[in-house]
């Protein structure tokens, strides 16, 4: 029995020896990879799986050194390495998040200057000496509608209920900031994008807001001129063209064309006058004696029949036969 | 996307796990799945049987037989991608032209960024190799060998994709001690001279070997392999590279600030941590209990009110009352 071959198998599979690469192996830490660039020698990837094993021990023996130089912190489970970030680089799953669309508020105190105050969920109570939540269950906002005792101003009349006015006003501020908060909603929505982000659909939404202020005043100005458009299309479509209707408060004034009249007498004598007579001439003489142009959807000259139309009904009638020759054919119906 | 229906949610917690399907500037790591064509055969299955092995847990297994071909029509990759949150997808098929067939599918943004089709030429599976496996999550290393790697478009995707597939995400810290267990080695053979070049591209090796670590005498160990499976020859066959547009967003990386990357990416977990055996352990830090408010035997007449909602409605009954 012949056991040299496993013999050499089995120290192959345990030796840590490495082999000698032409290029230096390309290792990145931060992915737990190694790049071995060297052409494989089609000599020894005749033995392929002694061979792949020697390359996989090279290659990673380099990938371990670079993982275990680098720098260490120790905790509880033994040393922990650091990784740097990897140079490799990989696609994302998802595109960057989009940065949220600023509120109505937000954008007017970017524009003024107003940094953001961070408040506290919870209020100091001075009476319980305690902090209690600023709204919620047991919220400060609650304590009016809560206490017992009221206190009556002058000129309050007796049935009025404070505990029920309290809550009213609270729910009003409720359904104020959720029209708001719809509001922002809607705006961010239907915002208009610039055009640099037409070009590039990728592109961000431009933060300044004098840019999106810009665009926003040009959009309205078209939404105005549009609107004022289609009102006076509906005022004039009366019998009397909209003349016996009455006056709108702010209406636009319809501008109609201007007629322009020539001067009756010129400085520079009748040549003007000549040359415009010469030229009506002129045109007319062209005309004479040629057929008359064929509009196009009009009757034409050639014995008052449209063509066009002509043909196209003729097609139209026969366009049924023409299908079914075309069915004929062993086209495979799909 | 269109067959999805799109759920508004309607308490904190479907839209905190709707909110984490949202882009995120650093990513979770990406989800692969492995589902069957119409037709696949005992090797293609045991390939992705084993793959998704090495990929657990974040993969998924479908085990039905689905009308996917993604070169002709990727709209069900898609759909599958979108319903699972997943982007990378492997899809096991058969036929006579293409025998044991695997398609590796990469989306982005719920669509198909990149694909690469491989055929199982030669395989032993991981069963097949009665040696000690790796175990679940632990992360590879990856090693790859031949120049093609650097210079031939389709292996230069491949690299990209088998690296994306299993060591994708990147890992901040790592403990050294008993976490690197197993080296993937992806080989691709020399370029026949005889052929030409475009016609046979050269086999692809994948083996598995499970790592042990000698000491040395230095600070850097030596290096003992045994194979542990699977080990698969493929050939590589159609591929279908990026957009390149679509690429260039992927590529895109967000700008942080140095001090967010060391304190782990505004992801910092307190007092979680893992164990050694996998289990995760949460410190909780408690108060002295006062026992002098402890809840005792439950009574009707020890029953104390709540402050606003009763007293409202108590006031309403009283009015009530007044009025009969």
């Amino acid at each position: 029995m012949d056991v040299t071959q496993e013999l050499a198998d089995f120290a192959a599979a345990n030796s840590t020896a490495v082999l000698d690469r032409a290029n230096p192996i390309i290792t990145d830490a931060g992915l737990l990879a190694a790049f071995d660039n060297t052409p494989v020698d089609p000599e020894e990837y005749a033995n392929l799986n002694p061979h792949l094993l020697a390359l996989t021990l090279t290659s990673t023996q380099a990938l371990i050194s670079a993982i275990f130089t680098l720098p260490t912190k120790s905790s509880g489970s033994g040393p922990v390495v650091t990784l740097p970030t990897p140079v490799t680089l990989l696609p994302r799953e998802k595109p960057l998040p989009k940065p949220k669309p600023p509120t109505k508020w937000e954008r007017f105190a970017a524009a003024k200057g107003i940094s953001h105050k961070k408040r506290d969920k919870d209020v100091w109570d001075d009476e319980k000496q305690e902090f209690v939540p600023r709204w919620g269950m047991g919220g400060k906002n609650r304590e009016k509608e809560d206490q017992w005792l009221h206190e009556v101003k002058q000129g309050e009349g007796a049935d009025l209920d404070p505990a029920k006015t309290a809550r009213a006003e609270r729910k009003a501020r409720i359904a104020k900031n959720e029209k708001q908060h719809a509001a922002n909603v809607s705006i961010a929505a239907n915002a208009p994008k610039p055009i640099s982000a037409l070009r590039d659909p990728n592109a961000k939404p431009s933060s300044s807001l004098s840019d999106s202020q810009a665009v926003k005043q040009s959009s309205r100005n078209k939404r105005k001129a549009e609107l004022e458009r289609s009102m006076l299309i509906s005022k004039t479509s009366t019998a009397s063209l909209g003349r016996f209707d009455e006056k709108i408060d702010g209406e636009p004034k319809v501008k109609g064309v201007k007629r322009k009249f020539e001067p009756t007498v010129t400085s520079g004598g009748f040549d003007g006058e000549k040359e415009k007579a010469l030229g009506v001439l002129k045109r007319v003489e062209s005309t004479v004696g040629k057929p008359k142009k064929v509009k196009k959807g009009g009757e034409g000259d050639e014995g008052g029949l449209n063509v066009r139309k002509a043909v196209r009904f003729a097609g139209k009638q026969d366009g049924g036969k023409g299908k079914v020759v075309g069915k004929v054919g062993k086209g495979k119906r799909k | 996307m269109s067959m999805l229906r799109t759920i508004k949610p309607k308490n904190a917690r479907v839209k905190r796990a709707l909110d984490r399907r949202e882009p995120q500037i650093v990513e979770n790591e990406k989800t692969a799945i492995f589902v069957r064509g119409q037709t696949s055969s005992d090797k293609v299955r045991t390939v992705m049987k084993d793959l998704y092995a090495l990929k657990r847990p974040e993969a998924i297994n479908f085990s039905r037989k689905n009308d996917i071909h993604p070169f002709e029509d990727a709209s069900s990759l898609e759909f599958f991608a979108n319903k699972n949150d997943a982007s990378l997808m492997v899809t096991g098929l058969h036929s006579k032209k293409r025998p044991h067939d695997l398609v590796f599918t990469r989306m982005f943004d719920g669509r198909v960024l990149d694909m690469i089709e491989l055929g199982v030429e030669e395989l032993r599976s991981m069963a097949e190799f009665s040696t000690p496996k790796s175990s679940l999550s632990a992360r590879p290393m990856m090693v790859f060998h031949s120049d093609l790697f650097d210079t031939h478009p389709t292996y230069i995707q491949l690299k990209s994709h088998l690296l994306d597939f299993y060591n994708g995400h990147p890992l901040t810290d790592l403990p050294l001690l008993n976490t690197l267990e197993h080296v993937i080695s992806i080989t691709a053979g020399p370029l026949s001279q005889s052929d030409d070049a475009t016609t046979a591209l050269p086999l692809v090796h994948f083996r598995v070997y499970t790592a042990k670590l000698l000491a040395s005498g230095s600070r850097v160990p030596r290096l003992q392999l045994t194979e542990m499976g699977p080990s698969i020859d493929f050939s590589v066959r159609r591929v279908q590279s990026a957009d390149e547009e679509m690429m260039k967003m992927a590529l895109k990386r967000p700008k942080l600030a140095k001090s967010d990357v060391e304190k782990g990416l505004g992801k910092k977990r307190k007092n979680i941590e893992t164990d050694e055996m996998g289990d995760k352990v949460g410190r909780i830090h408690l108060k002295k209990q006062d026992l002098a408010k402890m809840q005792g035997r439950k009574m009707k007449g020890l029953k104390v009110k709540k402050g606003g909602a009763a007293k409202t409605k108590d006031a309403g009954a009283d009015e009530a009352m007044t009025e009969d």
